[in-house]
């Protein structure tokens, strides 16, 4: 009886301990491989050069890509907007708004010059929705305090919003989008994308 | 016979000043007699920035509800909002707390999302923005501008 007790216990004491950790750090790990392989890239002196710069954003573009859900944001962002758009507007607004955003994280990203990444903690609930915060410190040991809000796809943690200094950036465009008609969002968001 | 008239008169006047008194006790206090009508939705901020209860909560510039309660909760800011039940709020707004003016009152703004998803009487509006200082130059100066 009790060494059945004890087996049933063990049994417990061991699956709780082979699933907690695949569970618990999860969305901060995958954020973690994720901003290492954009440092790694960005750090890297054979893509430093001017002539490499099409590489180097290739590179970052293609990271950034499977860590991103630009389908999740679009909608977000849209807000009112998204539900009156056929699904051809969506997939034309999500490429746009993709690539909006790639420009201003390349700008973000393409002045790194040696910022540590401090990663603080992670909550997630149940309904697949989690949160990672981590702290950028510069070189002037400012503190920049970055939350990414994340939910789970499959295996995969798929960041929708970024707030930075408690700004979110989904908050930021849903506003400007809506103070316009979506003709004129459009002609802005393309003429925003294609210049240089 | 007389005087009693008087005394009923002074009486009279006396049970009407009270209970304009107490309408505007109510009214001015924003206190709720009948219970709240309307439903509850509560947010966590990072830093509620002196919310205080009573506080508007605003969908594109118009009042629709008051803050009911904050509290203090893994040291972060819970509160509670309580919104018309006409008022729907789809579960991926974002509530933020802004200030009126420089430095003014604070209040909740609700910006509305686009999910079918619609928040049920108790649930979370997930997506917070604390209060900060010079907000939206932050915001536009972190994340460019359209």
């Amino acid at each position: 009886m009790s060494i059945h007790f004890l087996r049933v216990s063990l049994f417990l004491f061991f699956t709780l301990v082979m699933a907690l950790p695949s569970f618990a750090g999860q969305p901060m790990e995958q954020i973690r491989e994720t901003t290492d392989r954009i440092i790694a890239i960005v750090s890297d002196p054979v893509l430093k050069p001017p002539e490499k710069a099409e590489e180097r954003k290739r590179l970052i573009r293609q990271v950034v890509d499977e860590r991103f859900d630009w389908e999740e944001m679009s909608r977000r962002s849209l807000a009112r907007h998204w539900k009156q758009r056929t699904d051809d507007e969506k997939k034309e607004f999500i490429n746009l708004f993709g690539k909006l955003l790639e420009r201003t994280y390349l700008e973000q990203v393409g002045n790194y010059s040696g910022e540590k990444v401090l990663y603080l903690n992670e909550t997630i609930d149940e309904s697949g929705f989690g949160d990672v915060r981590i702290k950028i410190i510069t070189k002037q040991e400012t503190e920049i305090p970055v939350r990414y809000k994340v939910k789970k796809n499959g295996d995969g943690w798929y960041v929708y919003d970024i707030s930075v200094e408690g700004r979110s950036l989904i908050n930021n465009y849903r506003k400007q989008f809506q103070r316009m008609p979506y003709k004129k969002l459009l002609k802005q968001l393309k003429a925003k994308v294609t210049q240089e | 016979m007389k005087k009693f008239d008087i005394e009923l008169a002074v009486g009279l006047f006396m049970v009407a000043g009270i209970i304009c008194l107490g309408y505007l006790t109510i009214k001015l206090g924003k206190m709720e007699v009948l219970g709240d009508k309307g439903y509850e939705l509560q947010a966590v901020f990072a830093n509620s920035g002196g919310l205080k209860s009573g506080s508007p909560v605003v969908i594109a510039g118009v009042e629709v509800g008051r803050v009911k309660q904050i509290a203090l909760d893994d040291y972060e800011a819970k509160v509670v909002m309580n919104l018309p039940l006409d008022v729907k709020i789809q579960e991926d707004a974002i509530a933020s707390i802004k200030t009126k003016g420089l430095i003014g009152e604070k209040y909740v703004e609700i910006s509305v999302g686009g999910s079918e998803r619609i928040l049920e009487p108790g649930d979370l509006i997930r997506e917070t923005e604390p209060a900060v200082d010079l907000e939206q130059l932050i915001s536009n100066y972190v994340f460019g501008k359209l």
